[in-house]
């Protein structure tokens, strides 16, 4: 490969994966036979990795470094797992996730500076990197690629000096973690950690604007290689999320040339990793919404918008200190973490909203004399269902990760300084939609407590003139109205009360979300049809989302109900998502109004939103020839992917969620 | 007083300054044969009829009691699927009014406003004039076809913020072949809106071997002169629009 775009097609067309071997080995059994401990048995399984990963080095490139072992042998057996959740609670996979490791730090310090104050697990994993450093610079020197092997060796020895190597060296790290077994480990502020290296070099004028571009798309092009190899609940799914702007601890706008360049690299590139989250707040110029509104216009589905002016007083809020709320940056999806010292878990359980109405439904509705009642009985079950969610949480574990406790500030499997729990919080809309029809119907007394249950328990199977009203001709939340609203803001208000003076396992506090993630999935599971209309098996709305089936007044009406809560004591995370057609992005000027369209939802106080274009007709098509859709991508609940690697089950549900035409 | 309207469509962008509200007002005096808005034609209400989405189970020929269904002998409070509805309802001053001011504070932030469309909305003038002076301070504007008497005309120029109008061809029996109307009217309403100091937009839609000819565009364009002209090409969400009208 001789050139850049070369390169560019090569990895595009996943050609590199022929490049991997599986290796066969059952570490396990060797590790439970020797009683390694579980430091010993991560380190010595990222040793191995590192000897077994053979060098590739292209000629063309500027940033190395490829997977070419596809799997992580197992480290506990199975038994030895069971043994761990009898006693302990076990997050998702059991190993490190969603942070944002100290980038500033590494950086600066290196490989080898990292082994500073480290433990010896930590050392041992750091001299493996080195080695297989060492072997990618002897085979940038086979391949003639003279530039990378002396970078490469350079970064064996101290920290970056330019920008180039700066890339070069978050290459190494970012692929080492996910080597050592962490996972979603999400890129953080790229556009200030990065910038004082871009700057010098500028300003030595050893580097070129145009370069800069070049070298930051190249970069992208990196979050591609290995993608396929990281684990999610669908590819795509794998948390590396890149932040860019949004105000610094003295209240400046951090959005700069390399956020630009960051914006056009993905327009470019076009596909799915990183993803893109911008910070904006009430002075957030017009023009950084008009670029982010471009990457919307071709179909991404990123950026993801977050607004500060909530985000960050709802985090001081919490007891996170001054200067690292404004540091925050987004977990894989939207939760909102701290780079270097949170240790959050911030998508640990999910409060499913349309249980709670199932439940108040069948045991309190035909005792209750008005919708006032009615619903203290649901924010009682809330705070019952909230205290079970934390009381199962005890004795959270994860396996410990010696290389990301040195690129955080902590030992991060045992906690660190922040050690909060996210809980989403699904079916809000359903449930908000539900009250609102129990108020007009059963207590406006056009039909008993009992009708409605039976209905509801019979899936309106004989009542379709009920259903019809349910569903078409009650107020939902999305359609100016203002008790549907109401219910909307006492609904995230009571989750908000019964998390709110509750300390979790580690010491640390609850966050109340908005997110959904595929909890919404499982809830749905969950019950049966509800009192909106919803019939069984029609999945809730993903995310801070109305109904998927109401009449819903439009985008404007959408955003002024999702802007009501207060947002300030549920600010977990959990984005409004509008999809649109991708037809309305043409003609005049129509960027620019989608870009005061999400200007307008942040100065209305809303929290986090992101749009997607989609066009029906090309989902459907891609479904029945999947070969001519490669790199159509969707956005699922927080991430981008591509339509035809996604399960039945999620493309359908991509189809479903509205379409909003002119 | 009341106005026939068969759609109220948010987060519009190609009518008017900013992103913005649009009401689309039933009834038209032209049948352009390429018109977009073909549920906008007829004053009367209408039956919508989605047929992709039915059963076939029946339900809503089972008879009702309800009023609103009578004239179209089927009961639109029962369907499922929502297949069914009426094009057309008719809404007091003070409901859209009400409506329409609910939106009056994000429509700011977003440097929009409201746009009455169609069919035709100079048809139903008196209520939106109406309207407008019940609106707090909401930019209006319209779209129309200009095919309305000139002293109506003149006052909705007076009133409104903004107006975009249609002269889709020059030739006044083509016109007439291709509308059915002839476009003596719209000519001298043009002339009223170029006078009226009042910011605008004149549309013409490039309909194949209908509109599209240089001829034609060059007489409107001479006709016009220096205004601000916007070709718009064909619009292709109609065909599923009649489909949804049985006509
Ligand atoms: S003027 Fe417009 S609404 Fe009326 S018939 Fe022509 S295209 Fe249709
Ligand atoms: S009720 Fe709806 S689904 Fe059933 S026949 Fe009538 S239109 Fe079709």
């Amino acid at each position: 490969m001789k050139t850049y775009s070369e390169l560019k097609e090569y990895i595009i067309n996943r050609k590199h994966r022929k490049l991997r071997r599986k290796i066969q080995v059952n570490l396990a059994e060797e590790f439970h036979t020797a009683g390694y401990t579980p430091s010993e048995r991560m380190t010595r399984r990222f040793e191995l990795m590192c000897r077994e990963e053979k060098p590739v080095v292209f000629e063309c490139e500027r940033i190395a470094f490829i997977r070419t072992v596809q799997n992580l042998p197992e480290i506990f057996t199975a038994d030895e797992w069971n043994e761990i959740k009898k006693n302990h609670y076990i997050h998702e996979l059991g190993f490190v996730s969603n942070v944002c490791p100290d980038y500033g730090k590494i950086l600066e310090k290196g490989l080898s500076g990292l082994k500073e104050n480290a433990d010896s697990y930590s050392v041992r994993c750091l001299d493996a990197l080195i080695s297989l450093v060492g072997k990618y610079v002897t085979e940038a020197e086979r391949v003639g690629n003279t530039d990378v092997a002396k970078r490469l060796k350079s970064l064996t020895e101290r920290g970056a000096e330019n920008f180039t190597e700066a890339l070069q060296l978050f290459r190494i790290i970012h692929f080492a973690l996910w080597l050592e077994g962490n996972y979603h480990i999400t890129v953080g502020s790229f556009d200030r950690y990065m910038y004082s290296y871009y700057i010098k070099d500028i300003k030595n004028g050893i580097l070129s604007k145009t370069e800069a571009e070049s070298l930051v798309e190249e970069f992208f092009l990196s979050f591609n290689r290995d993608s396929d190899l990281y684990p999610g609940v669908q590819q795509g799914d794998n948390g590396q999320s890149l932040v860019l702007g949004g105000l610094d601890e003295n209240g400046n706008e951090t959005f700069n040339e390399l956020s630009q360049y960051c914006l056009k690299a993905s327009g470019n590139l076009m596909l799915i990793d990183p993803k893109i989250n911008i910070r904006v707040h009430n002075s957030t110029p017009l023009e950084i919404y008009e670029a982010g509104t471009e990457l919307t216009a071709k179909g991404l589905g990123f950026p993801q918008y977050t607004n500060d002016d909530i985000a960050i007083p709802a985090l001081e809020k919490l007891g996170y200190t001054h200067k690292d709320a404004y540091d925050y940056v987004t977990a894989a999806c939207w939760e909102l973490i701290i780079p270097k010292y949170g240790c959050d878990v911030a998508n640990i359980s999910a409060l499913s909203f349309a249980k709670v109405i199932d439940k108040c439904l069948h045991n309190d509705l035909s005792t209750c004399k008005n919708a006032d009642e009615f619903f203290v009985c649901v924010k009682n079950e809330i705070r019952r269902e909230c205290d079970s969610i934390a009381d199962g949480l005890k004795n959270l574990w994860f396996v410990p990760s010696p290389l990301m406790n040195v690129c955080m500030g902590c030992n991060i499997s045992n906690g660190g300084k922040y050690n909060n729990f996210g809980i989403h919080g699904t079916g809000i809309a359903t449930a908000a939609d539900s009250l609102t029809a129990i108020e007009e119907l059963v207590f406006g007394e056009k039909i008993s407590a009992s009708e409605l249950i039976e209905a509801v328990d019979d899936d309106f199977g004989s009542t379709p003139e009920l259903l019809h009203r349910l569903r078409y001709e009650t107020p939902k939340v999305g359609q100016m109205s203002e008790k549907a609203d109401s219910y909307l803001v006492g609904l995230l208000g009571a989750f908000s009360d019964a998390l709110e003076n509750k300390t979790n396992c580690r010491g640390g506090r609850f966050r109340a979300g908005t997110g959904s993630a595929m909890y919404y999935l499982w809830h749905t599971d969950e019950i049966g049809a509800s009192p909106d209309g919803r019939r069984a098996g029609e999945p809730l709305g993903t995310n801070f989302s109305v109904s998927l089936f109401a009449n819903i007044g439009g985008p404007l009406s959408i955003v002024s109900s999702m802007v009501k809560p207060d947002f300030s004591r549920a600010m977990n995370g959990g984005p409004v998502t509008l999809e649109f057609s991708s037809d309305m992005w043409r003609g005049k000027d129509v960027k620019t109004k989608f870009a005061k369209f999400i200007r307008s939802f942040v100065l209305l106080g809303g929290h986090q939103i992101q749009l997607n274009s989609v066009n029906l007709e090309t989902l459907k098509d891609a479904q029945v020839h999947p070969e001519s859709y490669g790199r159509l991508v969707v956005r699922i609940w927080g991430w981008s992917a591509y339509f035809i690697e996604l399960d039945k089950e999620y493309q359908d549900h991509v189809i479903a969620r509205q379409e909003y035409r002119i | 007083m009341t106005g026939r309207i068969f759609n109220i469509s948010e987060l519009t962008v190609h009518d008017g300054e900013g992103a913005r509200v649009t009401v689309f007002m039933k009834g038209c005096p032209l049948r352009c044969e390429w018109c977009h808005n073909p549920e906008g034609l007829s004053f009367e209400k209408q039956l919508t009829y989605k047929r992709k989405k039915c059963v076939e189970c029946g339900l809503c020929r089972k008879e009702c009691e309800h009023g609103e269904c009578k004239p179209f002998g089927r009961c639109l409070h029962v369907c499922p699927n929502n297949c069914l509805d009426v094009c057309g309802k008719d809404y007091t001053l003070r409901e859209l009014v009400g409506i329409l001011n609910g939106y009056g504070k994000i429509t700011e932030i977003l440097g929009g406003g409201v746009t009455f469309s169609g069919g035709e909305p100079l048809m139903q003038w008196e209520f939106i004039s109406e309207i407008i002076d019940n609106l707090h301070g909401m930019n209006t504007a319209v779209e129309t076809c200009g095919y309305v008497d000139g002293k109506i005309f003149r006052q909705a120029v007076d009133k409104l913020d903004f107006i975009i109008m249609d002269i889709k061809l020059f030739d006044r029996e083509l016109h007439r072949k291709y509308t059915g109307v002839y476009n003596d009217i719209i000519k001298c309403n043009f002339r009223i809106l170029q006078n009226s100091g009042k910011p605008y937009l004149i549309r013409t839609p490039l309909i194949k071997g209908k509109t599209d000819g240089a001829d034609n565009l060059e007489k409107i364009k001479d006709f016009i002169g220096d205004s601000d002209w916007e070709l718009v090409p064909e619009n292709k969400l109609a065909k599923s629009k009649y489909n949804m009208l049985e006509i």
